[in-house]
């Protein structure tokens, strides 16, 4: 085979196959020899559901995975920002670049984003291949003290970024984060790294508390399933002696309703609160509370201009370390195993391998 | 390509900028589209700018050097000829107001939105990129705005002046209810004081050394006009400009000062009136070139908490609100143009401007027939 890809082609149906090897036409191209690929939440939904919304054709199928990273293994004539060989963190949606958004800064939020693995039409192919195709801006050099298992770390990372700048968090903040998976904890250490004072993790499940508290010696907190929103809230403040007025930031990671509701409950008056963490599209929400606190609540979307720069400097200054996070890799012909190990909530970040040679 | 409305037998006069002070006429290959994204206008109006002048005098502005000849022009109008494959927002015959500056879509500073800060921009009659002074222009079909049937081609080429207003502005973030002194009553100086009234602000003041000027500004957008007295004999300049900002919040009961000052003549007095007008807290914004390096009041910039920033171009949002300015009448373009000429008469255009007459305000070229 000449560019092996592991294909999904619905709800628990997907074959490991040859796909064309990637052309460069555009002069800004480069190709990228696939290293390692994480897998996502969304990974999991995909493999259970057929997709998010836009469902994967099934005559077509699609090639997964979005988290990766590689070396450079061809550039376009007009590439100067890598060579060939060079160690990269991939950015995995490029957008059209002619449009109001892309020309205004907000290129994540481009009506013609090609992002990989998202079904169309068009489709876009997804990163769990030997050769992926992809933009110079869009990829990012790391430097060798770095794995490239790392790297693929770089894109969770990317997403806490910009939720955390979305949530404007500063230095001396109070900041609360709903949800201690991947992207909880990444929001956590990346709110550390913009000057959080005190970090709140919450999660209904101890061993991801008992995990936080390893990595990132932050505060956590549980909340009890039965008690209300306000109960939880006015639990979590007193348990850490917090009062109604000190809490700065919330950033909701889970995308729980009960955990939503408790995040706006824990604010205090003029409070941040950013939804990064997806779950039900409609959910009962506190908006009384919005406008009785004057709350400032955000949407959350991918990464933006600047995220992955700032990831890259962040993991590679070793800021943050993630090897923790990474709790298997799976061979490249048995991708489908690290999905279904995900599903079944075992490890944080489950890699799969890159073709070998 | 699709359609295109050129024959053969076609030709692309155009007016060069061989080397300093040496302009002439010649005939250049009609530019190509040059990707699927790109469109042919045929110009039909082209204003006339200081940054022009400055090009035909001196050769260089800052870093940017004539070292090879050039198409002069950059305000412009035209009609759509030619559409690439890719083009969706235009299509053949459409009249357009065209923004001269594409940058590179790629680099961090257009990946952020602030294009106008990008390095590679090809800026039209910028060395070494060629200007619009010529039967043809190509460019960006993003970079070309569709302008209403109302609006005529004089009109939409003053859209290029009336965008740097709105960028200037934009940058200092005027808001309703404002007070602004306006350092400046020439096109830009006049036409960010209208933006300015567009954007709600209170009160504006225009500032000049020409009376006529003044009453100029006056009668189009400005609610109050302050003539500076001249310096006495002998006396320090600085002493002289801080005297003048005084004055200008007395006559007018800035009391602590203006909310917004906007610079736009980068003359050093104007500069260190500004500054010293400008209330505490307030905002700077230098819009205007001059002198390179001024003596500067660095140390009531500090005390004074201001903040102090310089306004380029244009950047995203500039060029579609100037047109709707201009479109919905609430910024009057036509009463700025004083002259007009033939392309033929490209040269004596310049030279009227150079010529720096009172009289003259905005000289326009109407394009190869």
């Amino acid at each position: 085979m000449q560019n092996p890809s592991i294909v999904l082609y619905g709800p628990g149906s997907a074959k490991l196959e040859d796909k064309p090897v990637p052309e460069i036409v555009d002069g800004h191209d480069v190709i990228v020899r696939i290293a390692f690929v994480g897998v996502c939440g969304s990974d999991v939904h995909f493999w259970n559901h057929g997709g998010i919304g836009k469902h994967v054709d099934l005559t077509a199928g699609i090639v997964m995975g979005h988290e990766a990273s590689g070396t450079i293994s061809s550039i376009g004539p007009a590439v100067t920002c890598v060579s060939v060989g060079d160690r990269v963190a991939i950015e995995p949606g490029v957008p059209c670049r002619f449009c109001s958004y892309c020309r205004s800064g907000s290129y994540h939020l481009c009506k013609d984003m090609r992002f990989a693995a998202a079904p169309g039409p068009p489709d876009t192919q997804g990163t769990l291949c030997k050769y992926f195709k992809v933009a110079e801006d869009f990829v990012y050099k790391v430097g060798d003290e770095m794995s490239l298992e790392e790297t693929v770390l770089v894109e969770p990372t990317s997403v806490a970024v910009h939720a955390v700048k979305l949530a404007d968090v500063r230095a001396g903040e109070t900041v609360v984060v709903m949800g201690s998976g991947t992207i909880g904890l990444l929001c956590a250490a990346v709110a550390r790294a913009f000057g959080a004072y005190r970090i709140i993790l919450v999660d209904i499940l101890d061993t991801k508390l008992e995990f936080a508290k390893l990595f990132l010696g932050c505060e956590t907190f549980k909340p009890s399933t039965t008690a209300s929103a306000e109960e939880n809230a006015s639990s979590l403040r007193s348990s850490l002696n917090l009062s109604s007025t000190c809490i700065d930031t919330v950033i909701e990671a889970s995308g729980a309703a009960a955990s939503i509701e408790t995040g706006i409950n824990v604010l205090r008056p003029g409070g941040k609160y950013v939804q990064t963490g997806m779950g039900k599209p409609k959910i009962e929400f506190p908006i009384g509370m919005i406008s009785e606190k004057e709350l400032m609540v955000r949407g959350c979307f991918r990464y933006g201009a600047g995220d992955y720069e700032l990831a890259v400097s962040l993991l590679t200054r070793a800021i943050i370390n993630v090897k923790p996070l990474i709790s298997s890799t799976t061979r490249f012909e048995e991708a489908t195993e690290a999905w279904k190990k995900t599903a079944r909530g075992e490890g944080i970040k489950n890699l799969i391998r890159g073709v070998d040679d | 390509m699709s359609s295109a409305t050129t024959t053969a037998t076609d030709t692309n006069p155009a007016f060069v900028l061989r080397a300093i002070k040496d302009v002439a006429f010649e005939n250049r290959p009609i530019p190509q589209l040059r990707d699927p994204h790109d469109v042919r206008v045929h110009i039909a109006q082209t204003g006339i700018c200081g940054s022009d002048v400055h090009y035909w005098q001196r050769g260089r502005i800052g870093d940017f050097i004539l070292s090879s000849p050039i198409i002069l022009g950059h305000e412009s109008s035209g009609t759509v000829v030619d559409v690439g494959s890719s083009v969706t927002n235009l299509k053949v015959g459409d009249r357009v107001a065209i923004e001269p500056g594409v940058p590179c879509r790629r680099c961090d500073y257009c990946r952020a939105g602030d294009y106008n800060l990008c390095n590679d921009t090809i800026f039209a009659a910028t060395p070494p990129w060629d200007g619009t002074l010529a039967k043809y222009y190509t460019v960006a079909s993003d970079y070309c705005y569709k302008i209403p049937d109302h609006m005529d081609m004089e009109e939409a080429a003053m859209v290029e002046p009336v965008s740097v207003a709105v960028q200037i502005c934009k940058v200092a973030d005027v808001r309703a209810n404002q007070t602004i002194v306006v350092f400046g009553a020439g096109p830009i100086g006049v036409l960010s004081q209208a933006v300015a009234k567009a954007s709600g602000a209170k009160k504006v003041i225009a500032v000049d050394i020409s009376q006529a000027r003044l009453d100029f500004a006056k009668s189009y957008a400005a609610d109050e006009t302050f003539l500076p007295p001249q310096a006495e004999q002998g006396e320090d300049p600085v002493a002289h400009s801080e005297k003048t900002a005084k004055m200008i919040k007395e006559q007018f009961g800035l009391g602590e000062g203006a909310d917004v000052v906007l610079e736009c003549t980068g003359a050093e007095p104007c500069i260190q009136a500004g500054i010293n007008v400008a209330r505490k807290g307030g905002t700077y914004v230098q819009a205007g070139m001059g002198k390179e390096n001024v003596v500067f009041p660095i140390t009531t910039a500090c005390i004074r908490a201001l903040t102090i920033k310089g306004s380029i171009r244009y950047s995203v949002g500039c060029y579609p609100n100037a047109v709707h300015l201009v479109a919905t009448g609430k910024v009057d373009v036509k009463r700025l143009i004083t002259n007009r000429f033939k392309f033929e008469e490209a040269e004596k255009a310049f030279e009227l401007v150079k010529a720096a007459q009172e009289g003259v305000f905005k000289v326009v070229i109407e394009g190869v027939q």
